[in-house]
């Protein structure tokens, strides 16, 4: 089969393999497969944010009706962690945040363990609790860990200290000199976000069992070796030691992109003989939810009167909750966010993750990213107003094209981002045809770009023929819900090998049997597994038309493999696959093929980005938005009338499942934009502990999103493909509030644009934000 | 205590106490997980199933009232094999994704077009208000109940 034709046989509209039994009610995701002979297990968990533990007495406890194990940081010692090894699954004598876990208990029922934790006794000497990051970058602020310093390093290169867990910098050119041309228009802008709850209707969920030596662990996770390594660190033995497997995950978000429950239903596992279950209530889901962190930005740029950013200075705090976690590794993606979108002279960034005493922060769809596109989208507005230009015209000036260069001095290659802005405003022409608002409302409209990237490094697959003709894909791949595990990897398969989809068996993730894998998040899974599987299958194919070409005394180079059968180019004889597969059985033995995959590396311009753990992108992904929205004058409210996204998607091999992403993430956008908030009460803990008081979008807050794929930019995925499923969500804050801001005329400085917060800019009651805590000098705001 | 009703068909006695929401009873003596507990606070509805009729959260519903009730749980809904007109519907509309909404999407809408067979979207969006989806963004749901009306004759 000549290269050529596999995209083509490849793309279509591939229903999923596992809607019908999620249907029927019958699919068991890990928070169905607690059985009578399971122990359940609860944490017992911090009440106060900060202080130290005088004295923790688990006797009463261990002696309560039903306890079969009772653990405590003496039986999980190990630190870990991304970048810096900063954190250990229970506190022992020091509490850094509201609901950090000091011990764990399994016991007969759900009910007994309650009721046993409430009989742990426990003293705490509080500390004064840093809930902010105003507070904790104070220079007089107590330094939340104190042995910052003696903690392991994983990746070097990055500044830390006091407060700063990491610190990551890019300096490219002067910007002194950009500024002091007499020649620019400085524009300067304060943003602030705040947490994003992820609301996986799955919560965090493990069942683990302790067998023959060995932890199995059966979890809702993205990211099976994550977890397995991190089990194994937190408990201190070797990872061979720890098995991850994962059912039908239901919904993740990135939520489950870290180990969380994972050690904790081991441990106790390991003690008790028993397996046990460890389910997060909704309450403690929400409590505990690894959110889409915080941030503060000061963002200011220098431009001339034709539009040219010659400098571009920015700083970026991302509150980190009490551990660094995925933080750390995010500061990264500063760069190529904030730093995105726009050619830039002289830039200089600073992406801070700062410790405060609350809830660790996490990865939530498109990360930062999110956040850094609405800071960077409003502030190029802002600009666009400064120097009278029109926000469509100087987009199409400054994206970046074919041979420019990013924040770190990489390459892009390819014009994409300006084609799709065009596509935008040709297909939806600005003051064309728009009725009027109604009396009392206000009308606006935005259209903003965005950059993101695909998470690309390891994956693994194995690909084994089967006597009948069907093939088996074993990777550590996982179904969270986006389906990838369900159409694009069968199909990649099944187009490679000229069988049909549905002969294609996919086995969900486990460590046993899968090479290692990064896990399903970043856009990674149809790109970097889908790249695995291919080359598994090149494999699998040289060796078939090996034997093929015996069978039909043909060249291995002229034979194709279609619709189950090994045919000569251009018609001729042919041969049922089985019938090769039993030769080959014969002869051989069964054929099977193993493929890897793994970041290419793209080249940055060297010394420029330091503490990074991307210096480049591999996979850039374009995205432009628009929405048109009504604002109630009394009221605040805001109503979008519709919302338009062309997304740069490689190459769509299932049409339909890229719209149905894009849908939802849109819509989990316009919750962030509108109204989702997590806030955090004096005592440091959240204020929104469930449904009730976190409100996420009904079916009556949405509209269906138009949406036209930007097919053919350069991907190194296979068949062209970019990952669909991360980037939809990545402009919409950006662009409802570059829309509430055009309606409104006020400056829109922070999300989500709740109707207090809106009615607040319509009166002018909201003050201009701007932070005493990130200096105008950027030099300030940086570890020396 | 013993609380007696219908399961899905079948006489059962629940013994225990009758406080207990019937979504843990199903969930944990019957080992029915297709009712989902999400939210436990009835504003999600993936706990969904029909008490007599008619589509309650029943995880607000302590066992003891459903004493002689007839409960019916997504397992019971669809006779095996011949799954309802709105299963396929999604299926075919290929609207799943995580799938923990569905099975009380699926027992909210079926009483719904019972009620009203030719819904218009905005009806079908207003009988969601109990319903929330974190993953689809709710417009592939409403586009598979439309498409009941243009193809009624494959309804049951």
């Amino acid at each position: 089969m000549s290269v050529a034709d596999t995209p083509i046989t490849a793309v279509m509209d591939y229903p999923r393999r596992d809607a019908k039994d999620k249907l029927l009610g019958r699919t068991r995701y890990t928070v169905d497969r607690a059985d009578a002979n399971t122990l359940h297990a609860v944490l017992f968990r911090s009440q106060i944010a900060a202080g130290r533990i005088v004295r923790l007495d688990i006797e009463a406890a261990r002696r309560a009706p039903g306890v079969r194990a009772i653990v405590t940081a003496a039986d999980a010692p190990g630190p870990f962690g991304i970048g810096i090894a900063d954190h250990r699954i229970f506190a022992s004598h020091i509490v850094r945040h509201h609901g950090e876990p000091i011990a764990a208990i399994a016991a007969d029922t759900v009910a007994q363990a309650r009721a046993a934790v409430r009989l742990i006794e426990i003293e705490i000497e509080p500390l004064p609790a840093l809930l902010t990051m105003q507070a904790a970058l104070d220079p007089d602020a107590r330094i939340i860990h104190p042995e910052w310093k003696d903690y392991n390093i994983l990746l070097e290169g990055a500044k830390r200290g006091g407060n700063v867990a990491w610190e990551a910098t890019v300096e490219r050119g002067d910007t002194d000199l950009a500024f002091a041309r007499e020649d620019v228009t400085i524009v300067e802008g304060c943003y602030r976000v705040g947490r994003q709850s992820h609301v996986p209707f799955e919560p965090r969920a493990v069942i683990a069992r302790y067998e023959d030596g060995r932890y199995n662990i059966e979890t809702s996770t993205q990211v099976p070796w994550t977890v397995r390594s991190v089990t194994a660190r937190a408990l201190g033995v070797p990872e061979s030691f720890v098995r991850v497997t994962v059912p039908a995950v239901g919904g993740g978000f990135g939520l489950k992109f870290d180990c969380t429950l994972e050690p904790y239903a081991a441990i106790l596992a390991r003690k008790a003989g028993r397996s046990v279950s460890l389910v997060n209530s909704r309450r403690e889901e929400q409590l505990s939810c690894l959110c889409r962190e915080n941030a503060e930005i000061r963002i200011r740029s220098a431009v001339t009167a034709d539009g040219e950013i010659v400098g571009r200075e920015a700083t970026v705090l991302m509150d980190c909750g009490a551990y660094g976690g995925e933080q750390v590794f995010l500061t990264t993606m500063t760069a190529h966010t904030l730093g995105g979108n726009y050619r830039l002279g002289a830039v200089k960034l600073a992406s801070r993750a700062v410790y405060t005493n609350t809830q660790p922060n996490g990865a939530f769809r498109a990360c930062n990213g999110v956040y850094n596109t609405f800071a960077l989208e409003r502030h190029t507005n802002e600009i666009c107003k400064a120097i009278d230009m029109d926000p469509i015209e100087f987009r199409r000036r400054n994206v970046i094209g074919d041979g420019d260069l990013g924040a770190t001095g990489q390459v892009f290659e390819g014009d994409v981002l300006r084609p799709m802005l065009e596509r935008m405003v040709d297909k939806h022409p600005y003051g064309v045809g728009r009725e009027p608002a109604d009396d009392g409302w206000l009308r606006g409209r935005a259209t903003t770009v965005g950059t993101w990237f695909i998470f690309v490094g390891p994956s693994a697959a194995t690909v084994n023929l089967n006597a009948d003709g069907s093939a088996t894909l074993v990777t550590s791949g996982v179904e969270i819900g986006s389906g990838s595990m369900m159409q694009s990897l069968p199909q990649i398969v099944a187009a490679q090998l000229g069988i049909d989809p549905d002969a294609v068996i996919v086995k969900s993730a486990d460590t046993d049997a899968s090479g290692r894998d990064l896990g399903v998040g970043g856009g990674r899974q149809t790109v970097s597994l889908g790249a695995a599987s291919t080359a598994a299958c090149a494999e699998v194919r040289e060796k078939l038309l090996a034997v093929a070409g015996e069978l039909l005394q043909a060249d291995a180079s002229r034979l194709i493999l279609k619709e189950g059968r090994v045919a000569v180019v251009g018609g001729g004889a042919s041969i049922a696959l089985t019938d090769v597969i039993a030769r080959a059985e014969a002869t051989q033995g069964p054929i099977s093929g193993s493929g890897a995959f793994t970041a290419p590396g793209v080249a940055s311009m060297p010394g420029c980005a330091a503490g990074h753990f991307i210096d480049a992108i591999d996979i850039p992904v374009f995205a432009v938005h628009d929405c048109e929205l009504d604002v109630e004058v009394a009221t605040g409210r805001i109503v979008i009338r519709n919302y338009r996204v062309i997304q740069d998607v490689g190459r769509a091999i299932n049409p339909r499942a890229v719209r149905s992403q894009v849908q939802g993430g849109v819509v989990q956008g316009l919750g962030y934009a509108l109204h989702e908030e997590i806030t955090i009460n004096e005592e440091g803990f959240f204020d929104q502990s469930g449904f009730e008081t976190y409100r996420i979008p009904l079916a009556e807050d949405v509209v269906p999103v138009e949406l036209e794929m930007f097919e053919g930019a350069p991907s190194i995925g296979p068949l062209g493909t970019k990952g669909a499923g991360e980037v939809p969500i990545l402009n919409v804050g950006a662009t409802i509030a570059c829309a509430v801001a055009n309606a409104t005329g006020k400056p829109v400085s922070e999300l989500p644009l709740t109707p207090p917060r809106v009615l607040a800019l319509l009166r002018d009651r909201a003050g201009k934000i701007d932070f005493d805590h990130i200096g105008r000098n950027w030099r300030d705001n940086v570890i020396a | 205590m013993t609380v007696e009703f219908e399961l899905n068909g079948e006489p059962v006695r629940y013994h225990g106490d009758p406080r207990t929401s019937l979504l843990q009873v199903l969930r944990e003596t019957y080992w029915l997980t297709g009712a989902k507990a999400v939210c436990e606070e009835g504003f999600c509805g993936a706990c969904t199933v029909h008490v007599d009729g008619e589509a309650v959260p029943s995880c607000l519903r302590p066992v003891g009232l459903v004493s002689g009730a007839s409960v019916t749980t997504i397992e019971g809904f669809a006779v095996p094999h011949t799954p309802h007109a709105l299963q396929r519907a999604f299926e075919e509309h290929d609207v799943v994704q995580c799938g923990m909404c569905f099975p009380g999407m699926v027992m909210s809408l079926s009483k719904l077009l019972e009620d009203n067979p030719a819904p218009t979207r905005e009806e079908v969006k207003r009988g969601l208000v109990g319903n929330i989806c974190r993953c689809t963004g709710y417009e592939r749901i409403v586009d598979a109940v439309m498409s009941l009306q243009h193809n009624s004759g494959a309804r049951p």
